[in-house]
């Protein structure tokens, strides 16, 4: 998508356009990323999308005031307490907040990052931020063991249930391959509708109603757009949240994303 | 192509001329002069963000080919362009598949963007070449490395002179993002044209996911 994006920017005249290629990929195994507390409430906690929420204040500032769900850790005794979070390659996405987004939170993160979790989210202006914006604060004790359950996105179709399909899809279903041209073109699974996540809503005539819609693009994200577009069409859809690899005789490789 | 209608057009304007004074000359009330015909389109929209529309060239969507009749049908927006081919037709980026190595044009799926050279005799056209859209390769030049990223970053979108845009969709930049990017989803570039900066000549630096 990049890119694409950077081809559109130079026709517009721009002349001094960049990609940064490697993306976030790799930007986290080295740096933290950032969001919004808007994100944070909208994006993860009103969902109840599974995650790791660290207060790293503290513990009797966190205590005055704090977001729900966090776990109380300060700042200095992240890096003694690696033990207490997810084993690594569970990629538990891990949120950290100190009162204003600042030095502690830098802190925190890094020891994180260096003992190689990834990927590490600072949440910006921290708490003061999350207060400002009027969203709820809970007082008292914190939780002080992490808790991370990773569970399946809305819409999610398991692994098993997919590859089934894949390898034998049943009439009463369809494979809505969702990636773009040329990443069709380079290999598609067997029996499966090539329509790019953007053209969905133009092209909703072709996708049939009586049949169940199973969507997947290369790694979960056109996926999961396209399954909201057409649940709120009325279809009957899941979504594969992974990695998908497939070679031009349409054998496929799925990991987790 | 559009030289080949010139004829037509003047032919078409003086027949109008004619028909206009003759009709002006009767009935003293000016008359509209019939449209003249369009020009059939050379190119789709979408190759249009990239591409200057070329004499002798069309840009269209890959609909389907015929090595009976010799022929493939094009899609340009609307219109369909069936254009004929013979043993001297050349290829690019297309590579022939293992089951009918004589019959590359099989390779081609319906909806892959081509390019398409042509000669054209009697208003029949005959395709020369057939180029199918290749990846999107950034030059190294164009690239922007992990440590390179991490200064400009660090010195800030002001003090590094920077834009950093992140062309993943929102839900993506929702769930993290690098520190000081923008979110302009690549579907969403036309609408958002107006968030990049004014000056054009300013460092824009663009990411998404990764190689994947």
């Amino acid at each position: 998508m990049s890119p694409d994006s950077a081809r559109r920017a130079e026709n517009l005249g721009y002349t001094n356009v960049k990609v940064y290629h490697e993306g976030v990929q790799e930007w986290v195994k080295r740096n933290y990323l950032v969001l919004s507390t808007q994100y944070l409430k909208e994006a993860w906690i009103d969902k109840d999308i599974p995650h790791v929420l660290v207060d790293v204040r503290p513990a009797k500032d966190a205590e005055a005031g704090f977001i729900k769900g966090a776990v109380s850790l300060p700042a200095a005794d992240v890096a003694a307490s690696l033990a207490k979070f997810p084993p690594k390659d569970k990629k538990a996405p891990i949120m950290i907040y100190d009162q204003k987004g600042g030095d502690d939170a830098v802190k925190a993160a890094k020891a994180l990052i260096a003992a190689g979790y990834a990927p590490v989210d600072i949440v910006s202006g921290g708490f003061d931020a999350w207060k400002a914006a009027g969203y709820p604060v809970q007082t008292g004790k914190l939780a002080e063991n992490i808790v991370y359950v990773p569970k399946p996105r809305p819409g999610e179709i398991s692994f098993d249930d997919f590859t089934k399909i894949a390898k034998n899809t049943p009439p009463d279903t369809l494979i809505l391959d969702v990636r773009n041209r040329d990443e069709g073109n380079a290999g598609m699974i067997k029996g499966a509708m090539l329509i790019p996540d953007e053209e969905i809503m133009d092209r909703l005539a072709e996708i049939p109603k009586d049949k169940k819609i199973v969507t997947h693009c290369a790694n979960g994200v056109r996926a999961e757009m396209a399954y909201h577009k057409l649940k709120d069409k009325g279809y009957n859809v899941q979504f594969l949240n992974a990695k998908v690899e497939i070679d031009k005789e349409g054998n496929f490789k799925i990991e987790k994303p | 192509m559009l030289r080949k209608w010139i004829p037509c057009l003047s032919a078409a304007l003086i027949l109008a001329i004619i028909a206009s004074g003759q009709v002006s000359a009767q009935e003293k009330a000016p008359v509209a002069a019939p449209a003249a015909p369009q020009a059939k389109p050379t190119m789709a929209k979408i190759c249009a963000n990239c591409h200057q529309p070329q004499p002798s060239n069309i840009r269209g969507i890959f609909d389907n080919v015929s090595y009976k009749t010799q022929s493939i049908q094009i899609k340009i927006d609307e219109a369909t362009e069936i254009l004929k081919f013979d043993d001297k037709l050349k290829i690019a980026n297309i590579q022939a598949p293992a089951d009918s190595p004589d019959e590359p044009l099989r390779a081609l799926k319906k909806g892959k963007e081509v390019r398409i050279e042509y000669t054209e005799k009697d208003g029949k056209k005959l395709a020369t070449l057939i180029s199918a859209k290749a990846p999107i390769k950034v030059a190294p030049e164009k690239q922007v490395k992990t440590e390179e990223m991490e200064k400009l970053v660090a010195q800030g979108p002001e003090k590094g002179k920077y834009m950093l845009i992140d062309a993943r969709p929102l839900p993506r930049f929702q769930d993290g993002f690098i520190p000081t990017a923008v979110n302009i989803p690549f579907p969403a570039f036309d609408k958002m044209k107006d968030k990049l900066p004014a000056d054009k000549a300013a460092l824009i630096v663009y990411y998404c996911a990764g190689v994947t």
